[in-house]
């Protein structure tokens, strides 16, 4: 027994245990706390283990019926695996104090928490379909619990819990039909097999397979046009479930889409790539422009993960493009970039996420519009945020910026390969990885600026604090991994090269890589940066050092001083992107001027309001959800209530049954 | 865009030639600024009488911009005030504040009667008084309003040129 089946064990016992421990006795959160914690550091070990090359192979038959659990953890599965248990590792640390709450201390609430994390780590360690399609639906459901655990908050909990229930399902069915016909053609449902069959399958049958597993790995990564739940659950669930779904669950709808689509079904056709790069250029910059235009914290960092998922996508699709046309090398290289991102934004999406519901918990809003002012009260909160907000813009000390930096390398180098497609497809991905970067610094400077500098704009917020000693760990150890992450990344670069390898086989990878990283070095860049502004600072105080200084009044137009209602807020500041992209988000605007009764001259009061509805969604999911609407209000004169005719529907129901059976057979 | 050209090669140059640079000390501040003056216009209760006339005086007839006089946005860039009006009690203290937010070495000029002495408006209850009970004043230009080249006049006097 190896250390990662070792840590994988352990991961598995440790939630087991807490989940029992919530069960039986009134356990405290911070056992919860402590328990989820430790499941993920044994599922760090684990992956740390798979990547260094101790992958391990384990069947349970006696498990699961049919099937059985087969377990197998390779360097791709061991990447997941250990970006899960980082996750959870800060969730776990922060829910000790922040889950400290009625709603949150109820025993569902608990035994979900720790049994949620396992099930994220065993996705990735799937071994074949049943095991996969367990453990994907054990996160589903649990995930779901902790999504309406809030529920006593508002209906608005209860009607995100439907939409991330029903989307979520469909996912589920979606992956569970494409799976179902792989396994009916290879006839083993055991992963190992299909990837020997997978290489036979007719291109009509594997670009079914791959399209219905698509459309349910990328519902649950949130891309476009799947991603409705999205930005309706994450800021509906609590924080630090936002943090691990946000950060952790997202991820694994691409490792789906990987396993299936690059590994088992061994690349395939270009249009498949095709498709996945324009889903994730689509959701890139949609995900983008709807966060940039939000006001909501928690719901602007969902819609912010849907355009982290959609450059990831962009990485796949490139790296699957480049691989069917034969470059195995610039595969790599994208998928690298690709995974590189998904440690990256995992890292600063933890941070953002537990920092936003550090604000939630201290002031009870979310709305950027009524924060501000938050640097005196919660210094470290804010410096969470803004290690967290800097890594998220694409800007050299930042995390983003390597990852996408590669990205853009591997699309460019990408133009001469491949053919026509390849030709249109990869300037356009460019434009819109470089589009989305420029919107990330945007809506980043925007949460940032508003939400916590400047004065604090309504009464929750002068009385805010900073939050207990666990949920500041939890964020200081998210931020630093962001700066080591941000400032190193040649550390865990090898680890990302072995998981992309995995699937990729190449010789000269490394080749590439090491170029790759000799060409970019963030640290260099960083000490270059901040030696510049060290200059600059230095010699503008030796050029003012000789001059007479007076102290003077901030110039205020002498009408002072200056109240918070004069400061940018979220709308405000987000106005002049939203004139620019008038045609894309068509908000809809409504300006009311009421007039005195004496004149017509004299105005009362002004009322503005600006709403920025989700286009897709309305084009989309309205015209399907009037017409179940309108089926259900048709089915209900079906059911009158008479039990009579509940029981003739049944009896009618089994002769029809019976009939067809003696027709067929 | 082509109609703008021909409007401007038919109208040729309006402004009048300069009238010779008016005699009379020049304050000894202006002297550093080394005849280029920046000027925040300030209204501190003025009738807009005089605002029309400055109007006029950076005008293209007028051009008080030859001269190195320029009217800018904020006191922070300016050289100079130019205040027009008599100080309602309102402005006192925003003039005050104006006044201290212009880097030294700076200059006042009060535009028009009101400015100089109150003029009509003289016991007025909501007048503070005129602008030099308020700030320092360098230059005075009367009249009611001024006309543009007593404006111009007054500021080459900053200028000198």
């Amino acid at each position: 027994m190896n250390l990662a089946a070792t840590g994988m064990a352990a991961a598995v016992a440790i939630a087991v245990l807490t989940a029992l421990l919530a069960v039986v006795v009134r356990t405290r959160t911070s056992v919860v706390g402590v328990g989820t914690a430790l499941t993920g550091v044994a599922a760090v070990v684990a992956g740390a283990a798979a990547l260094a090359g101790g992958s391990f192979s384990v069947v349970l038959p006696g498990v699961l019926p049919l099937s059985g659990v087969s377990l197998t953890l390779d360097p791709l599965g061991g990447l997941f695996v250990a970006v899960t248990g980082g996750v959870a590792v800060a969730a776990g640390i922060y829910s000790m104090s922040y889950a400290d709450t009625p709603d949150l201390r109820a025993r569902g609430v608990r035994v979900a928490l720790p049994l949620f994390v396992v099930a994220m780590v065993l996705v990735p360690a799937a071994a074949n379909v049943g095991t996969l399609l367990v453990c994907w639906e054990l996160m589903a459901l649990t995930s779901l619990v902790l999504v309406v655990a809030e529920h006593r908050r508002g209906p608005q909990v209860a009607s995100a819990g439907r939409w991330y229930a029903v989307m979520t399902h469909l996912g589920f069915v979606s992956v569970l039909i494409g799976l179902m016909l792989f396994v009916a053609h290879t006839g083993d449902d055991s992963f190992a097999a299909m990837r020997e069959a997978g290489r036979h399958l007719s291109p009509a049958v594997a670009g079914v397979v791959f399209v219905a597993t698509l459309v349910g790995f990328a519902s649950k990564a949130g891309i476009v046009p799947l991603h409705a739940w999205l930005p309706r659950a994450h800021p509906e669930a609590p924080s630090h479930v936002s943090a691990l779904m946000s950060a952790a669950m997202v991820n694994l709808g691409v490792y789906g889409l990987v396993r299936v689509g690059v590994d088992l079904l061994g690349g395939g056709a270009a249009w498949w790539w095709l498709l996945v790069l324009a889903l994730g250029a689509v959701s890139a910059v949609y995900g983008i422009l709807q966060a940039a235009m939000s006001s909501d914290l928690k719901r602007l960092l969902g819609q912010s993960t849907t355009e982290n998922m959609g450059l990831v996508l962009i990485g796949v699709g490139a790296a699957g493009l480049f691989a069917s046309s034969g470059d195995r090398a610039l595969a790599a290289l994208a998928l690298t970039a690709a995974l590189v991102h998904v440690v990256g934004h995992a890292a600063f999406k933890t941070v953002l996420f537990l920092a936003a519901g550090s604000v939630l918990h201290a002031t009870g809003s979310r709305d950027l519009d009524a924060l501000g002012g938050l640097r005196p009260v919660m210094p470290v909160t804010t410096a969470a945020f803004g290690v967290g907000a800097l890594a998220a813009s694409a800007l050299p000390p930042g995390t983003a910026f390597v990852s996408e930096w590669l990205l853009l390398q591997a699309l460019i180098h990408g133009l001469p390969a491949g053919g026509v497609a390849a030709a249109i497809a990869m300037p356009v991905a460019v434009a819109a990885v470089a589009l989305t970067a420029g919107l990330a610094v945007a809506t980043f400077v925007k949460a940032f600026g508003v939400g916590f500098l400047a004065k604090p704009r309504s009464e929750a917020v002068a009385g805010a604090h900073e939050s207990p000693f666990t949920m500041l760990a939890a964020m200081g150890i998210a931020a630093v991994v962001c700066v080591v992450l941000a400032l190193w990344p040649a550390g865990i670069l090898p680890a990302v090269q072995a998981a992309a390898g995995g699937v990729a086989v190449s010789g000269d990878v490394t080749l590439r890589l090491n170029q790759a990283t000799g060409a970019l070095s963030p640290l260099l860049l960083t000490l270059g940066l901040v030696a510049a502004v060290a200059v600059v600072a230095a010699v503008m105080r030796a050029a003012v050092a000789r001059r007479v200084r007076r102290e003077a009044r901030l110039w205020d137009c002498g009408g002072g001083p200056m109240s918070a209602r004069m400061e940018y807020t979220a709308t405000s500041f987000a106005e002049p992107l939203q004139r620019v992209f008038d045609d894309v988000v068509q908000p809809e605007l409504d300006v009311d001027v009421s007039h005195h009764e004496e004149s017509r001259y004299l105005v009362q009061a002004v009322e503005y309001r600006r709403k920025v509805p989700d286009r897709i969604e309305r084009r989309l999911y309205q015209p399907v959800l009037s017409v179940i609407t309108a089926w259900g209000r048709a089915g209900r004169g079906l059911a009158p209530g008479s039990v009579h005719r509940y029981l003739g529907y049944g009896f009618y129901a089994v002769c029809g049954v019976l009939l067809l059976l003696a027709v067929t057979r | 865009m082509l109609s703008l050209w021909r409007k401007i090669r038919r109208t040729g140059r309006v402004a009048e030639s300069a009238p010779p640079l008016p005699d009379g000390e020049r304050p000894e501040r202006a002297v550093v600024l080394g005849g280029s003056v920046q000027i925040r216009h300030v209204d501190a209760g003025s009738c807009n009488g005089c605002e029309v006339e400055i109007g006029s005086a950076f005008g293209p007839v007028y051009d008080g911009e030859r001269y190195g006089a320029r009217l800018v946005a904020s006191p922070r860039h300016a050289d100079a005030l130019l205040v027009t009006g008599v100080v309602t009690r309102n402005m006192a203290e925003p003039l005050r504040r104006t006044f201290d937010a212009v880097p030294a070495p700076k200059l006042v000029v009060a535009v028009g009667d009101c400015a100089r002495d109150c003029g009509v408006f003289a016991g007025a209850y909501g007048v503070a008084g005129a602008v030099r009970d308020i700030v320092p004043v360098d230059v005075e230009i009367p009249g009611c309003p001024p006309r543009p080249e007593a404006i111009v006049e007054g500021l080459r006097k900053l200028t000198g040129r």
